[in-house]
Order: structure tokens, then sequence, then C-alpha cells
């Protein structure tokens, strides 16, 4: 019983580290998994072919979802310790895998099989929980907004100029819908993304949570929040809830139907997929601003790349994470799709295509409204960020009051963190 | 399942040794949880809707193709083939996009004058077509009732006619009783796989139980709850109370089959 209570807590002792005798040429297969659309999984087979250019003996088999299901999946696996070697991983759950020791610690293969240069001593400790480094970022990214402007010019209204307030924001939405009678609206409830509430918390010079893990917004400041969202859909500014879960899993902006969407600035590729067009008419703007002046915005691991503790293989893994981190060869083939890229020498070789440009302009020109990283993520950030969501939603169906969905929230954010 | 049930007292996130909280899992889920509540609601009324509605379209069919000698196979076949291929991720994406706002089903109703927009995104909505879905799939249950009926004894219904029954009389009079065994049978089954819908209904709400919950049955959320969220003492907790609930349905069933199933060489 003894021994099951600590296999379960993963207690596993130290990690061995890297093998002596390895051999890059030996047989091997890896499992790598990541979350993205088809565009990506085209750039991650190119990036593989490149990797077997230099390894043709590591074979490497790679599986891709959207990504809920990603961590669905991942969530499943973590319980049978059957992680796939290589994952790309995401900041909210790096501190739930890394307390439970499901991730390999990378410091005996740092500099040996990953190199460290191109990283600065910031990036490189972005990976970093409770002392042990569990992953590397692959990329930085920050909150944004995208808006579609060759749609925007479709229907007769003006551009949004961006970091207005948010008021201003809905005014101009409501022109868009306006003008789009009915087919196109000016955007999607911005209420019903964590993030936004993040901003505004931050614009008082607060984060969603304090170092410790406690949460440092009131009810009434969450119910203040959703009642702006009330308000702005009451307009018709918005798309209709119903209209966005039709065409789930595209969002509004992906399928076309609104003109700006809140999101992280390198969704963009994502977005030109969806849309099935080139990006050219694709611009990133600064998202509304709270209180003018305020240091809300952030640079956060757009995603990072780490290896299951589970893994056999723990050497191959780490140099494909080196040649998917490191590599100008994968920065050719994946530009800014995960994001600006951390190492310096994967941007060296990344083509600046003009939505990475973009990208790149963007971070530059918000340089006076970045603040402090917030801690990194409590652990169950991920359910938490989805129950929000998912009241975002029922907000707008108006199957919960502003009240209701405060309580559920609070309480689902309790049991959560108590967990 | 003596492990689920020690793991339905306990807080269990998997990464880390399940924690003893006696009653709090139960205790939580009819007191601070109100999607809990929310969700056993559709799952009933998806039961309670679907299964009669299911029920009634085999008979009917099976009724249909017990008066027919020519063909009666191939008909058998195509009728029988939905409930083979109902339930995979394929016709659950056919049917979300059949029912989509721009989807067949709603431009065939526009064309009748019908106007009401995408079934996928509307509350109202959501699980008629779902019970579209589950009734479309009434090829397993039709069987069984065609089985039943080639067992009616046809002197009963010549007796019946030559009393002057019309043929309303003879199915109420005759074939009811005389299938009410299999009546029986098929309500029970169908009652349960009723309360285990899952597969389509995370398909065709994108895993999220939408639009508003409805489609938030209580598989999906035990599986959102043990998967996504870590809670799987909570979502044990929710299995035993599903399997509880389903034991008492069925054990009421049986007790009420006593005064409406007819068995032959029943002395009753």
């Amino acid at each position: 019983m003894a021994s099951a209570a600590l296999l379960l807590a993963g207690c596993g002792g130290e990690p061995a580290g890297p093998s002596a005798d390895f051999d890059p040429n030996a047989p091997v297969t890896l499992d790598l998994a990541f979350w993205g659309n088809d565009t990506r999984a085209g750039f991650y087979k190119n990036a593989i072919a490149k990797f077997n250019e230099k390894y043709p003996k590591i074979t490497v088999n790679s599986t891709f979802l959207p990504f809920p299901e990603f961590w669905e999946k991942r969530q499943i696996e973590a319980a049978g310790r059957d992680l796939p070697d290589v994952m790309q991983f995401d900041y909210a759950y790096l501190r739930q895998y890394s307390q439970n020791r499901l991730l390999l610690d990378l410091k005996p293969y740092l500099g040996k099989y990953i190199k460290t240069d191109g990283f600065t001593e910031s990036t490189l400790g972005i990976g970093v929980v409770n002392g042990v480094t569990t992953a590397l970022p692959i990329g930085t990214n920050a909150w944004a907004m995208f808006t579609n402007t060759a749609l925007v010019t479709k229907t007769g209204a003006g551009a949004y100029p961006g970091g207005t307030s948010w008021d201003e924001y809905a005014t101009w939405m409501g022109a868009v819908a306006k003008a789009g009678g009915g087919s196109v609206w000016g955007g999607t409830d911005p209420t019903g993304r964590i993030q936004n509430f993040e901003i505004s918390l931050r614009a008082d010079g607060k984060n969603l949570f304090d170092d410790a893990g406690a949460p440092q917004f009131t009810k009434a400041e969450l119910a203040e929040f959703w009642g702006r969202g009330a308000q702005v859909r009451g307009t018709g500014a918005t798309i209709p809830t119903k209209r966005l879960l039709e065409v789930a899993p595209k969002s509004g902006f992906g399928a076309g139907l609104t003109t700006s969407e809140l999101t992280w600035d390198n969704f963009g590729a994502g977005y030109a997929g969806d849309l099935g067009a080139d990006a050219s008419g694709l611009a990133l703007t600064a998202p509304p601003v709270t209180k003018a002046g305020a240091k809300d915005l952030y640079l956060k691991p757009s995603m990072l790349h780490a290896i299951a503790a589970n893994s056999e293989h723990p050497e191959a893994s780490a140099l494909l994470v080196d040649f998917l981190l490191n590599s100008q060869e994968a920065g050719a083939v994946f530009g800014t799709n995960r994001g600006l890229p951390a190492s310096s020498t994967h941007l060296a070789g990344v083509k600046l295509d003009p939505l990475s440009q973009k990208i790149l302009d963007y971070e530059t020109s918000i340089k006076d409204r970045l603040g402090a990283a917030p801690p990194v993520p409590v652990v169950g950030y991920g359910s938490i960020e989805e129950k929000f969501r998912q009241l975002g939603e029922e907000l707008g169906l108006g199957t919960v009051t502003v009240e209701q969905a405060v309580d559920q929230f609070f309480s689902e954010m309790d049991t959560i963190l108590k967990k | 399942m003596a492990v689920s049930l020690y793991l339905a007292f306990t807080r269990y996130d998997i990464f880390n040794p399940p924690e003893w909280v006696g009653f709090g899992n139960f205790v939580r889920m009819f007191t601070d949880d109100p999607v809990f509540l929310r969700s056993a609601q559709v799952t009933l009324e998806y039961v309670l809707l679907g299964t009669p509605v299911k029920l009634a379209a085999a008979l009917a069919v099976a009724l249909l193709l017990n008066s027919i000698t020519r063909g009666s196979g191939f008909f058998r076949s195509a009728f029988y083939t939905p409930s083979l291929i109902g339930a995979s991720v394929s016709v659950a994406i056919v049917w979300r996009a059949m029912f989509a706002g721009d989807g067949p089903v709603d431009s065939s109703l526009q064309v009748l004058g019908v106007e009401l927009g995408g079934w996928v995104g509307d509350v109202d909505l959501a699980i008629p077509m779902m019970i579209i879905l589950v009734v479309w799939q009434f090829g397993a249950p039709m069987v069984i009732f065609l089985a039943g009926l080639k067992q009616v004894p046809t002197e009963l219904y010549e007796a019946a006619q030559v009393d002057g029954a019309g043929p309303v009389h003879r199915f109420w009079k005759v074939t009811v009783p005389m299938l009410s065994p299999v009546i029986f049978f098929n309500l029970l089954l169908e009652t349960i796989h009723a309360f285990q819908v899952f597969g389509s209904a995370f398909i065709i709400s994108n895993g999220s139980g939408a639009p508003g919950g409805r489609l938030n049955f209580i598989t999906l959320y035990m599986y959102k709850r043990g998967f996504a969220d870590m809670q799987m003492g909570y979502a044990a907790a929710i299995a035993w109370v599903v399997l509880v609930v389903v034991a008492i349905i069925a054990a009421i069933m049986f007790r009420t089959a006593r005064s409406w199933v007819y068995y032959a060489g029943d002395n009753r």
C-alpha cells in the first residue's frame, strides 16, 4: 500500500540523468505530441524530415490534437505515466506536471544535448518550477487584438486604431455590426476570456493569482466585469453566442464572421488557415486598455517543449528538443507559428514573412504597456480558464445570470485550488 | 468497482495519494454543484423523452415489416444499419453538420417556411436533435420487436377478428399484451442505454456540453470532472450515484412489470 502510494505520488527518487553510452546512431523511436491545426502539423512534418537528415536512425512519430483535447489526452496518459517522449507544453499545466514529477529534469541535458547559448537567463528561467528546469520555452507571445482589415473594408466601416478604451472598442464593434447587416459582427464578447479579465486586473496592479496561488480578485470585481459583457452583447455589436457554437471549433474570427478578436499574438497563421486566405488582410494591434498608461500586458511563453519523465530515450528526446528549439532549419520551417522564437539561434533561421514581421512589430509597439509577468500559473489553471470560458458562453446564451455565474466560478475555483 | 467505491469517498487527482473526505463528494454534488444537478436534469430529460419515442418508432416499423412479405430482408437490414453505425464519431460529425445553421435540415425547414435557425447552438433544440439521433438508431429494438411479433399466434388474431375486433382493437388487446415481455425487455435495455449517451454528445458539443450545458449529459460531465479537471474522486462519486439511480429505475420497472407484462403460462 505504501509503495503504491509512493508510486501514485510520483516519488520515484532522483532522475538517473543521461546515459554515458548513448549512441545517436542507434535506432530509436520517439513519440512527439503537439496541439495545433493542419498548418502546424505540416511544419512539424517538414521539421522532422530535416531532423532526420541529421539523425536518420531516430524515428519520430508525431500526433496532434486541438488544445482542449490535447490536454485531456495528456491527463489520461499522465495518470498511467505513459506520456509521449516529447511534448509541446503549455504554461498553464507546467506547475502541475512539474510538481508531480511527470517531466524530465532537463538540467543534466542542458549544454550537452540541448544548447542553451541562444537563450537569455530570463527565458531559461521560464521553465523552472521549484528550482527544477522541466521545460524550455519555444517562443514568447503577448495578448493582442487581431483585426481582419479586408473584412472591415468590405463592410465599409473604419479600421480599429488599437489601444482605445473598452467603451470605444465597443462603439467600433457596433459600427461594424451595423455595417455588416447581420452577417458580420465587430467582434466576440471580450468578457468570455479570462485574459481580458486579467488585463483589467493588471491595470489596477493586480494579477489573477498571487505568488502563493491565492486569487487577487473579488466576486464584485468579476460581477462588474461580466456585467460589462451583458451591456456590449445587448447592443448587438458582438456575434451571438449561438452562432459561435455553430461554427466551433473555429472562432467567429476564424470563420470570417467577426472583424476582431482578442487572443495571443501568434494565432495569425491559424486564423489564416481557418479563413483559407493569406494573412495579408490580418492586422495586429494593441487590445483596449482599462486605464491609460497601465502596464497590463506581459510576455509569456507561447508554448514550451518538455520531455516526459517516463521517456525511455531521454537523450534522443533531448536531441529532438534541441533541434526544435535551437536549429535555424526548424526556425526557417516554423517562422513565428509557435510564437516569436525564444532562442536567438532559432530566430536567426526565421525568415520573417509579413505575418511574422507583424508580430515582431507588435511586440515592439507595446513595450510601454509590458509589465512584469505574473507568477507561474496555479495548479489547475487550465480548468479555471476553461470554466471561465464556459460561463462566458452561458452568459451569452442567457442560461445563467451574472450572479449565478460568479457563484459558480468561485465555487469551482475554490475546489480546484483546494485540490 | 471496489477501488471506484473507495475513490468516491476521497479527493483524488491521480498525481497525489487519495485523501479521505467521507461523504464530502456526495454533499458537494447535491448542495454546491449546480452543474451536476443540471447534467442530471438534461440526462433524465433525454432518457424520458428519447426512450419512448425510440421504442415507438421501432415498434411501428417492426409492425410494418411484419406485415410485408416481399423484400422484408432488405428493409430489415436497411433499418438495422443505423444502429450499427449510429454511435460512431463520423455520424456525430455528420449530425452536427446536418443540424448546423446552414445545414440541410435547417435549409429544408426554411423551404417549408419554418425558421428555426441552427439546432447545434440552440438551448431549446439541442436535446431534440440528440433525440432524433437516437431514434434514428431504432434498428436493434426493432429486430427484437419483430422477433416477438413472429411469436404471436395467428389464431389469436383470427379469434379476435371473428369476435369483430378491428385493427386498432387487435393491436391493443392482442399484440401489446402478447408482446409485453419484449416491450419490457426493450424498455429496460434502452433506458439503461440512454443513460450511457456520451460519444455523440461529446463530438457535437466539441467536448464542452454546450449549448448552455444542454448536452452536458452525466457521462460527459463525469468524464470532464475526471480527466479534464482531474477530480477523480468526485467523478467516481458521480458514477456511483448514476449506478444507484439506474438500479432504482430498473427495480421500479421490474416491480411495475408485474401489473402489465404478460407471460404465457402465467397463472395471474
